[in-house]
């Protein structure tokens, strides 16, 4: 089975677009700390957890606790797209009436623990787990605390009853975001250790100066540390949990209160309070304007690809681009699955697997045993009958559907009734079989022309652009509608390749303030602007921002 | 009056869950370090996969309780009550009290039964001396508060419990009790007990007060005053009836805790007479101070600071009476 990532990553989207919306409305509520616990409520929901929306009470259901239950809307809208709800019931939120409560509650089905008095629900699930054992049940607890509610004695109270009591049927993620309602964690009760000046960002970066681990492991928790806004981290960790006998587990989430959305990203105000109505749709476009980097390994060294590979780990990259090459379908010869199996155990970073083959219909099967996350097959090689086949082999296993159209290959018209459930489209903008050539700049038009057919059928997915992307192109590749890159040369060609996929973002990222600005500017003209570039207070935001605006001439 | 029988409430209670034990396998017994004293110890013997000792957490106590519950457990958590509802209240509210399963339910099964409650702790002191708890309790939605008078009680509301959904508190005494109902006394949640039937003043007593109310009315009796005596053991709910009854045919109340007067059952009866048919009442309880220590021959004279004696209350029910409306 594959990771399922690009249906989980736009489930996730889905529910941090329901918490915008709920809160806006209700006018009130917690968007910071749901953010912060998004993909990891994300993985559950659409991996892990063993649930029926239809029978909430199913006996042999996991449990899952929100400790932390000031962040109820990110709860309720991964039930409302997990089908316990209609998404549209989260405009119920906070009202009079509503099953959605300020806080989550057992009035609505689904929701296992009343949440709102902080630092209970670790104790409240250890009651769940230790029930599951006397009747011999199979299921499992998992229980989302917060850092800040790590202050409250009690989790500890709770820490040393599970221990003792060997509670293996659950598993504790702590949301390690750093920020409670005061203001940074580390300036109110420090859990790491206490600040030296006030320069906490320092602190955020020097993982050797967390120390939240320890005091778990020394309660004699087994202890496993991820960045808790990577969907693998999350998946691979849960599975080593939930194998892991006699001890509780806890995964320490490192994460960033409000992320998605710069403007909320660490920033204390954003624990609980709403989103303006005119900001809204600028944060829903910002929330659509995700993006993925993916370095292509066939740009590296071809001999020693497993060192490639470790090359895009500490490099941070989103996930890793394999071109397969059969020497037919492209004149170059690359590897095939067996390789990508041998590269497998390396990460838990997706594979992005593009297959430039001949019938690759009669091979896809190879590459998802291999370990893909992601198949992506070619329009010139594929028919409707034979991508229907892929697309299901695909599906049935997880692993996204990706499609591609070389240079010269309009999208053909028998591909439109799969576009709603593909997750990616290569466009590719250089002849594939060699790397080290130049974008195709006839891709820029071609782009437009694609983007209204993808609005008219309902694609969801990720474009990914895919030859010749650079640090110069890359800021209006993204503004023609990619938001996934691969970077061949301009990353793994390059010593850093850190530093180069960090570059690659900054580009983006401009490219995207631009564009919100844009949006900004159309919807309320430079008063808007001037008040979304004011939501701007963490770091320097707010100057870059500015610079950008003034150039454009919004403000 | 003869020489009462005096019976330990917390063996009574050990043995009753023991036998629920062997009756239901759903009961689990949970105790914060305080279980040789409470005597839920044996049941941790008979059942060790369905006891928890919790060590000293009295909240984690509260709320791991509630975890089981909600998975379909009976779960019976005690240590003392100077321990549970003074300490441990936003747990009690938030994780047992308020969360209402569909359909329908009204909080988590959970019952809290403590010892130890009131004045006659004796020689702890006032640290150890709760006179607070039922007015905690009562305030708390979805929970239903018993104070038991005797071990025969204890026993009866112990299997109440067992078998009645949801939260209740149920507070006992931590020294031996005198026996004052007999073995065929029926308890029925908010239904109190005429012990003793009598037409110019009634006494309203709980817990370890009932026999002295029962004393009371029989020196009155000598005096030629006809005195009527209820275990209001089911606190809350109150029972409306026997208490409008009370105050239509004796036209005057006093009521005797171990406990605040301000909050406690006193309170409750007043609450409830006030609101039914308004006759003149006097509370004997602890006058809104702390206890203090007392060695245990020394607690009738801790009780008497505070009037908790049967002299007392023969003299309030005289003075009441002028009262009358």
């Amino acid at each position: 089975m594959g990771l399922n990532y690009y249906q989980i990553k736009k489930n996730i989207l889905r529910a941090r677009k329901l918490v915008i919306k709920g809160t806006n409305i209700a006018g009130s509520g917690h968007p910071g700390g749901s953010f912060s616990m998004a993909e990891i409520l994300g993985c559950l929901f659409n991996k892990h957890l063993k649930f029926d929306p239809n029978n909430p009470q199913w006996e042999d259901r996991d449990r899952l606790v929100l400790s932390k239950g000031h962040a109820a809307p990110g709860l309720f809208s991964n039930m409302a797209v997990a089908g316990y709800f209609p998404e549209s019931e989260i405009d119920t939120l906070r009202k009079f009436g509503s099953k959605l409560q300020g806080h989550p509650d057992l009035k609505c089905p689904g929701v296992e623990f009343c949440g709102g008095s902080l630092g209970t629900g670790l104790s409240y699930s250890i009651g769940i787990a230790l029930a599951a054992k006397i009747d011999s049940k199979n299921h499992h607890v998992y229980t989302i605390i917060g850092d800040g509610e790590s202050d409250e004695g009690q989790v500890w109270e709770a820490a040393m009853t599970a221990s003792k009591y060997k509670v293996d049927n659950l598993t504790a993620f702590l949301d390690r975001n750093f920020i409670q309602q005061d203001s940074y964690t580390e300036k109110i009760m420090p859990l790491d250790e206490n600040l030296e000046s006030l320069e906490i960002s320092e602190m955020w970066k020097d993982a050797s100066r967390w120390k939240t681990g320890d005091k778990w492991r020394s309660f004699g928790w087994n202890v496993i540390e991820i960045d808790g806004h990577r969907v693998e981290q999350i998946d691979a960790a849960i599975t080593k949990a939930n194998a892991t006998k006699g001890v509780p587990t806890i995964i320490i989430s490192r994460t960033i209160k409000g992320k998605s959305v710069e403007h909320m990203e660490d920033n204390p105000q954003w624990h609980g309070k709403a989103p303006d109505s005119d900001i809204v749709p600028i944060i829903n476009l910002e929330l659509d304007s995700q993006f993925m980097i993916a370095p292509s390994i066939i740009a590296g060294d071809m001999t020693n690809l497993e060192n490639e590979i470790k090359r895009c780990v500490t490099g941070r990259a989103d996930y890793i681009h394999l071109d397969v090459m059969d020497g037919q379908f492209v004149p170059t010869k690359t590897f095939d699955h067996n390789k990508i199996k041998e590269l497998r155990p390396l990460t838990a970073i997706p594979f992005d697997t593009h297959l430039m083959i001949t019938e690759p219909v009669k091979h896809v099967k190879d590459y998802v045993d291999a370990g893909s996350d992601i198949v992506t097959v070619h329009a010139e090689v594929t028919d409707e009958s034979s991508f229907g086949e892929i697309h299901d082999i695909l599906k049935q296993n997880q692993v996204g559907v990706g499609f591609s159209i070389n240079p010269d290959t309009e999208l053909p018209e028998w591909s439109y009734k799969f576009l709603k459930s593909l997750d990616q489209l290569i466009v590719m903008s250089v002849v594939p079989g060699k790397s080290g050539q130049k974008y195709i700049e006839e891709t820029h038009e071609k782009m437009t022309r694609l983007n209204s057919i993808l609005k008219q059928h309902n694609f969801s997915g990720y474009v990914e652009a895919d030859g010749g992307v650079n640090l110069e192109n890359i800021g209006s590749v993204f503004a023609d509608g990619a938001r996934a890159f691969v970077g061949g040369g301009a990353i793994i060609g390059q010593q850093d390749v850190r530093a180069a996929i960090r570059d690659f973002r900054n580009e983006v990222l401009k490219s995207r303030r631009y564009g919100l600005l844009a949006k900004a500017n159309e919807l309320g003209g430079s008063d808007l602007v001037n008040k979304w570039i004011g939501l701007h207070v963490i770091g320097e935001k707010q100057e870059q921002i500015k610079k950008i605006a003034q150039e454009a001439g919004y403000i | 009056m003869n020489e009462p029988i005096m019976t330990d409430m917390r063996s009574e209670y050990s043995k009753s869950l023991i036998q629920l034990g062997k009756e239901n396998p759903n009961v689990v017994v949970l105790g914060a370090d305080t279980t040789d004293s409470l005597k839920t110890s044996g049941f941790g013997k008979e059942f060790p996969d369905r006891f928890f000792n919790v060590g000293i957490a009295e909240a984690n106590l509260v709320t791991v309780s509630a975890g089981l519950a909600v998975s379909g457990k009976t779960s019976f958590a005690s240590t003392y009550a100077i321990f549970l509802p003074g300490r441990a209240v936003d747990q009690i509210r938030n994780n047992i009290a308020y969360p209402s399963p569909p359909p329908g339910k009204k909080g988590l099964n959970v019952k809290l039964v403590t010892s130890h409650g009131g004045l006659s702790v004796g020689p702890d002191g006032g640290s150890h001396q709760t006179i607070e708890d039922i007015a905690i309790m009562r305030v708390i939605p979805n929970f239903r508060v018993f104070i038991p008078a005797d071990t025969i009680a204890v026993s009866k509301l112990t299997r109440l419990m067992a078998r009645e959904y949801g939260p209740f508190y149920m507070r006992m005494a931590r020294s031996k009790t005198p026996l004052v109902h007999s073995e065929s006394q029926e308890f029925q949640i908010g239904k109190g007990i005429t012990l003793r039937d009598g037409s110019d003043c009634t006494i309203a007593a709980c817990g370890i007060t009932v026999r002295m109310a029962l004393e009371a009315a029989e020196s009155l009796q000598q005096e030629g005053i006809s005195c009527r005596v209820l275990d209001m053991f089911s606190i809350k709910p109150i029972d409306h009836e026997i208490l409008e009854k009370a105050a239509r045919e004796t036209g005057c109340i006093v009521t005797t805790e171990e406990h605040n007067i301000i909050g406690g059952m006193g309170s409750a009866v007043t609450e409830s007479v006030s609101e039914s048919y308004p006759v003149p009442i006097k509370r004997i309880g602890a006058q809104d101070m702390f206890g203090e220590s007392a060695r245990d021959k020394e607690v009738p004279l801790l009780l008497e600071k505070h009037g908790i004696t049967s002299f007392n209350m023969a003299k309030q029910v005289k003075e009441i009476r002028s009262k009358k409306l």
